[in-house]
């Protein structure tokens, strides 16, 4: 090597060693992106934690449970609220693809605080209080969720396709907006399907 | 019916209108007044929440302030799902506690974040003199390694003899 080539070595060498020892402060000043998509995680299991043995046969004023969770994988800790919906099979579920959360009202509802990379989970405990029944069609008056007691006044025809009377019980996740400052529909939402057996 | 007897009639039913009159006056203060305190809980608490982002932003660990947020939430929820059902003073009572909590925690927040600044503006400060020291350390280490190592190169070129070969075979 001649002195040009041991100069462009030098140089090279000093300014990689320049560069390493400004790490720390470059790390401060310079933000690096982390490629990390960002989601939710959004879960019911059944009463063993785990997914199966989720209730589905239901008779009046028994108690069913599951699990209801949450993972945030946002980048920050999050704020959730998490909405409890009933329906029949013909009232509509949230549209996933405009991002609409169903039109109809909560029941009940959790709301919880998730730090970056958290979980989140709650038992979700339900009882059908008073039906009435007539021949092929079915009225659920009464429920309770976690002990406290809804009106719901929900109907169902007999589904003779499927044999029994169809309802669902939903969970929607709304997210709290920052720069909105209100809760949005985080377009994810789960379900347990139930037959009202009498 | 004698004027005491008659007294005492009137008597209780004023006692029994005034107790009716006092309970739906009471009834409707606790619905206006359970709206809004369930309206101030919740200002409370998503001011709390964004709070304790700044202080994460800054780099605060805000795990146990999202633990007591979580149970300003639970009673947040309770409450709005009491509001639903018309259940006030169960609104008041949980919206208060719920308050009270998110009032705590923003209060510990801002400072957890005031804390974490100073402390990051000092360690920034102390890696960015370091990082100087180190860059200067290493800019003129380097200028003078060179300088030896060229006036080595030299000696070394100087001190070569020339060796004459010739080219007869």
């Amino acid at each position: 090597m001649n002195l040009e080539e041991y100069r462009t070595v030098f140089a090279a060498g000093s300014l990689v060693t320049m560069l390493i020892v400004a790490a720390p402060t470059l790390g401060l000043i310079v933000p690096f992106p982390t490629g990390m998509e960002r989601f939710s995680e959004f879960w019911v299991l059944g009463p063993n934690h785990m997914a199966e043995d989720y209730p589905f046969n239901v008779r009046v004023n028994e108690s069913y449970s599951v699990f209801v969770g949450v993972g945030n994988h946002m980048g920050v800790s999050s704020y959730y609220l998490v909405y409890v919906k009933f329906r029949n099979q013909t009232q509509p579920l949230p549209n996933a693809t405009a991002s609409e959360p169903s039109p109809l009202p909560p029941l009940y509802e959790y709301q919880a605080f998730v730090a970056d990379g958290g979980t989140w989970e709650a038992p979700l405990t339900f009882r059908i209080l008073e039906v009435s029944r007539n021949d092929d069609y079915m009225l659920i008056d009464r429920l309770s969720i976690n002990d406290v007691v809804f009106v719901v006044n929900s109907s169902a025809v007999w589904d003779s396709e499927y044999k029994g009377f169809y309802y669902q019980l939903f969970l929607e996740l709304w997210l709290y907006d920052v720069t909105l400052q209100s809760f949005k529909f985080h377009n994810r939402f789960v379900g347990i399907w139930l037959n009202m057996t009498g | 019916m004698s004027v005491r007897k008659f007294s005492f009639v009137l008597m209780m039913l004023l006692v029994f209108a005034s107790q009716f009159y006092v309970s739906v006056t009471i009834a409707q203060v606790s619905e206006s007044e359970a709206s809004s305190v369930l309206t101030s809980a919740e200002g409370i608490v998503d001011s709390a929440y964004q709070a304790v982002l700044r202080a994460e932003e800054a780099g605060a660990n805000v795990s146990d302030l999202l633990f007591q947020l979580d149970d300003a939430g639970e009673l947040l929820a309770k409450a709005k799902v009491a509001y639903r059902l018309g259940d006030f003073d169960e609104v008041v009572r949980s919206a208060s506690l719920c308050s009270d909590i998110g009032e705590n925690v923003k209060n510990e927040a801002d400072e957890l974040r005031v804390e974490t600044y100073g402390l990051r503006a000092t360690s920034f400060w102390l890696t960015l003199a370091g990082s100087l020291v180190g860059v200067v350390a290493v800019g003129l280490g380097s200028f003078w390694g060179w300088r030896f190592f060229k006036k080595r190169y030299y000696e070394r070129v100087l001190e070569m003899k020339p060796e004459i070969k010739s080219n007869e075979s």
